[in-house]
């Protein structure tokens, strides 16, 4: 069995265990020795922007609000897939949900490790408002100082909502770090702002489906 | 029959002349160009993120760096160019006059503007239309949510007569406000003047970043009129229309393919044959439009990709952060679709 596929499987049991999408990306780090456990990489080119969880820590207002492309907007958006729809363009950090009439609401996104590293299409099937977070124990090792759980609520990494991508480890989550959005991290798969994950939530019920797309490869 | 035979000879004749005559035509500025040592691009001057030069006289923009990858393409080099500023209604009679090899400059493909003209759009760089900007505290989605707004328009455009065609097939009304300049269009907006302001999406983008508060506005999704712009080129030169239409091709395909500024290098170790094509690891399609075989390698290398291009310069990774919208891909929920490259 390749290594890959291993350290895969690792990583899945141990997201069973912590369910949790935040602690993908460490269970990885720690299974594959190649990675070591040191996520300020800097060779990896799909990460890039290289910042720790920040548990406690609560944004402000003006902190949420983001301008410009990321900004919660409806744009042209031409698709065969039905309005109601998920799709992720992880490459452009964004999140577009399919409305009538070639329209879509277009989230902007961050996109972690784990994000990256898988395209297909699924169905959400469960949903949390203010999710708890347990960090793995190799995240804990690598930053001693954190929480062994954080109960859900402001200033939880996992952010105010929770959807749950059936079939994969992955899920869309809130953050408390909106500086994060736009940008490929260290950790996490799609995170949105609070206000936009709330959003998103109360737009597309259990069962959505959601295609996710990853640019092409060499 | 002797006749006939004779028809057929003298019709081969003039086939082979016609062919001679066009050939010669077809290589000339390519060949004009290559003896020059440079591309000379024919851009607006004055446009942010299209085509604007700094006080030091260094121009960039999306058709700038368009005339850049032509550049590219021919010599390896994006700055074997010179800029050509020229009005826009000069612009098809100074291409026509050979003030320049290639039009780069905002010029819509219209009827008119080629057929008219006399001259060969090589493809659509940037699909524009007219749009709408409105107060975000309108709260409002669609443009079909405007019922009754007074909009501002430019007089003596077809601005005005876009909305009417639109209102009118949607059953709604407006106030046109008409005015002379975008500057008094921007001062009425800030005066309440009207709710509405009404002009092709680039220029709305553009004209916001002079509001006061520009995030408290919003450009909507909606675009009532078919803009497409793109490069233009001379007729009689098959030649240069194919070179001209292939890199625009080249740029859209290595977007598809994932081939980046960054990544370009790596390439020649792909085994997609498509990117092994492109890049010219595999084949020589370069030979074909009278270029070396690394041509498009050379285009990513030195100015980018298509949305990488578009990104920088007019897109989330400029000030004007327009959306894509129908600039996105075929594949990613645009309308953006190159032939393929083989």
């Amino acid at each position: 069995m390749p290594p890959a596929i291993i350290h895969k499987r690792m990583a899945m049991k141990i997201i069973n265990l912590h369910s949790l999408c935040l602690a993908a990306a460490a269970a990885w780090l720690f299974w594959n020795p190649a990675a070591k456990a040191d996520p300020a990489d800097a060779s990896d080119p799909q990460v890039d922007m290289q910042i720790d969880d920040q548990p406690g820590y609560q944004p402000s207002a003006e902190e949420e609000q983001l301008a410009g492309p990321f900004e919660r907007q409806i744009v042209f958006f031409r698709t065969t897939e039905a309005p109601g729809t998920i799709v992720v363009h992880t490459a452009d950090r964004y999140l577009y949900l399919v409305q009538p009439n070639n329209r879509a609401i277009r989230y902007g996104i961050g996109v972690g490790r784990d994000g990256f590293q898988w395209a297909g299409i699924r169905k959400i099937i469960q949903k949390q408002e203010w999710p708890d977070w347990r960090p793995p124990p190799e995240m804990i090792q690598r930053q001693p100082y954190l929480p062994r759980f954080m109960a859900g609520g402001p200033g939880n990494p996992m952010g105010a909502r929770a959807l749950y991508i059936g079939g994969t480890v992955y899920r869309i989550h809130g953050t408390n770090q909106p500086q994060t959005i736009g940008h490929a991290v260290s950790s996490g798969c799609f995170r949105l702002v609070n206000a936009d994950v709330t959003d998103l939530y109360d737009r597309v019920p259990v069962g959505t489906k959601i295609v996710v797309k990853q640019a092409a490869d060499l | 029959m002797r006749f006939f035979q004779k028809g057929i000879t003298s019709a081969a004749v003039f086939g082979a002349l016609t062919l001679l005559t066009s050939f010669g035509a077809q290589a000339s500025t390519l060949d004009t160009v290559k003896q020059r040592g440079s591309l000379i691009c024919g851009v607006s001057n004055g446009i942010t993120g299209f085509s604007i030069s700094d006080e030091k006289g260094a121009w960039s923009g999306f058709d700038v760096d368009f005339c850049r990858a032509v550049a590219s393409a021919i010599f390896g080099d994006a700055t074997k160019v010179q800029f050509v500023p020229v009005k826009a209604d000069e612009r098809f009679a100074a291409l026509k006059e050979n003030k320049f090899d290639l039009l780069s400059r905002n010029s819509t493909w219209s009827f008119s503007n080629e057929v008219e003209q006399g001259l060969l759009f090589a493809g659509v760089t940037y699909y524009d239309g007219q749009g709408f900007l409105v107060s975000k505290k309108r709260k409002v989605t669609s443009a079909l949510e405007l019922d009754g707004s007074k909009i501002c328009v430019k007089n003596g455009t077809n601005s005005e007569a876009n909305v009417a065609d639109y209102f009118k097939s949607n059953r709604m009304k407006f106030e046109p406000i008409r005015f002379e300049t975008m500057k008094e269009i921007i001062d009425a907006y800030q005066a309440n003047k009207c709710d509405v302001i009404s002009s092709d999406v680039s220029q709305l983008y553009a004209e916001r970043l002079g509001l006061t508060k520009p995030n408290e506005n919003a450009i909507l999704a909606d675009v009532i009129s078919k803009e497409p712009l793109g490069p233009a080129v001379r007729q009689g030169d098959d030649q240069w229309l194919n070179l001209v239409k292939w890199v625009n091709y080249a740029m859209l395909n290595a977007e598809e393919l994932g081939i980046t500024k960054s990544n370009v290098a790596q390439a020649k170790q792909s085994q997609k044959p498509a990117v092994r094509r492109l890049i010219g690891a595999e084949g020589d399609i370069g030979k074909q439009l009278g270029l070396s075989p690394d041509w498009a390698l050379n285009i990513i290398k030195n100015v980018g990709n298509y949305g990488e291009t578009l990104e920088k310069n007019v897109g989330g990774k400029s000030k004007l952060g327009i959306a894509r919208g129908l600039n996105q891909l075929w594949t990613m929920g645009g309308i953006q679709y190159a032939p393929p490259l083989r």
